[in-house]
């Protein structure tokens, strides 16, 4: 069973992010990096994907005579999907445990972030366009 | 250069929708036209339909690194309903991806014109996170 692990945020705590001393931004990746790796290893990755940063997104409706109409202004609150992890999984609970392991990447200090991951099962019904 | 274009919905009327068969039949038939004229085009990346808002979960690491599990979400959440990855010469051919996807039809054929979130993707995952 395939599953989403999400990891969202607002403009706002990506500026934080930026903020951090790169000795901190470094051992997160990597606490992140080895997340994939052991993926790798079981069998259990299908894909991992950072999204470039909120200010670039757009939101698109297509108009009456079906051209796109762009929007680039959201409220501050509003949270950004940051980037993702696609696991194929033998359980809900191992797609869980995994997200708890992206969770527990180190922030500032070593810290973990203990960030919420959303995890979500795709639809059994659709497959995926190979 | 490769985006993600998002469907996003409120919990609320989230779900199958109730609309009439014909016009459920309609919607579906539009959305796999539109992912076979992707997939011609040699755009289309990938496609998945997520599962329904009360199966997600939202996950954090515990103390122990444990993961602990949460499925209470604020009413104001969006939740991403699915998505496709495209891979496009430009941001304005990805634009009118999105607006072909807003333009599905919903009860009586009408266009949702629902906002479809776009946004780049990074070319690649930075080389530690592989």
């Amino acid at each position: 069973m395939k599953y989403i692990l999400m990891m969202s945020g607002t403009q706002t705590s990506v500026s934080g992010y930026q903020t951090w001393l790169q000795n901190d931004r470094d051992t997160h990746m990597q606490a992140l990096g080895a997340v994939v790796k052991g993926l790798v290893e079981t069998g259990e990755f299908v894909a991992a994907q950072p999204l470039a940063e909120p200010k670039e997104a757009k939101v698109v409706r297509g108009e009456k005579n079906g051209l796109p109409v762009t929007d680039g202004i959201f409220p501050e609150s509003k949270e950004f999907l940051l980037g993702f992890w696609i696991v194929d999984v033998a359980t809900p609970e191992r797609a869980c445990a995994i997200a708890a392991q992206i969770s527990a990447a180190p922030g500032p200090g070593g810290i973990p972030t203990n960030m919420p991951i959303e995890v979500r099962q795709f639809l059994e019904s659709r497959t995926s366009p190979k | 250069m490769k985006y993600i274009l998002m469907m996003n919905t409120m919990r609320a009327g989230a779900g199958v929708p109730t609309w009439p068969q014909a016009d459920l039949q309609a919607h579906i038939a539009f959305m796999r036209g539109l992912n076979r004229d992707l997939k011609e085009s040699g755009e289309l990346v990938s496609a998945e339909g997520l599962s329904f808002p009360d199966q997600a979960h939202l996950v954090r690491a515990g103390k122990d690194g444990a993961p602990a599990t949460d499925g209470v979400f604020p009413e104001s959440k969006e939740f991403l309903a699915g998505f496709w990855i495209v891979d496009v010469d430009t941001p304005e051919r990805a634009y009118a991806i999105a607006a072909g996807v807003s333009a599905a039809p919903g009860p009586g054929g009408k266009p949702l014109n629902m906002p479809i979130e776009v946004r780049p993707v990074m070319s690649a995952p930075p080389p530690e996170m592989l």
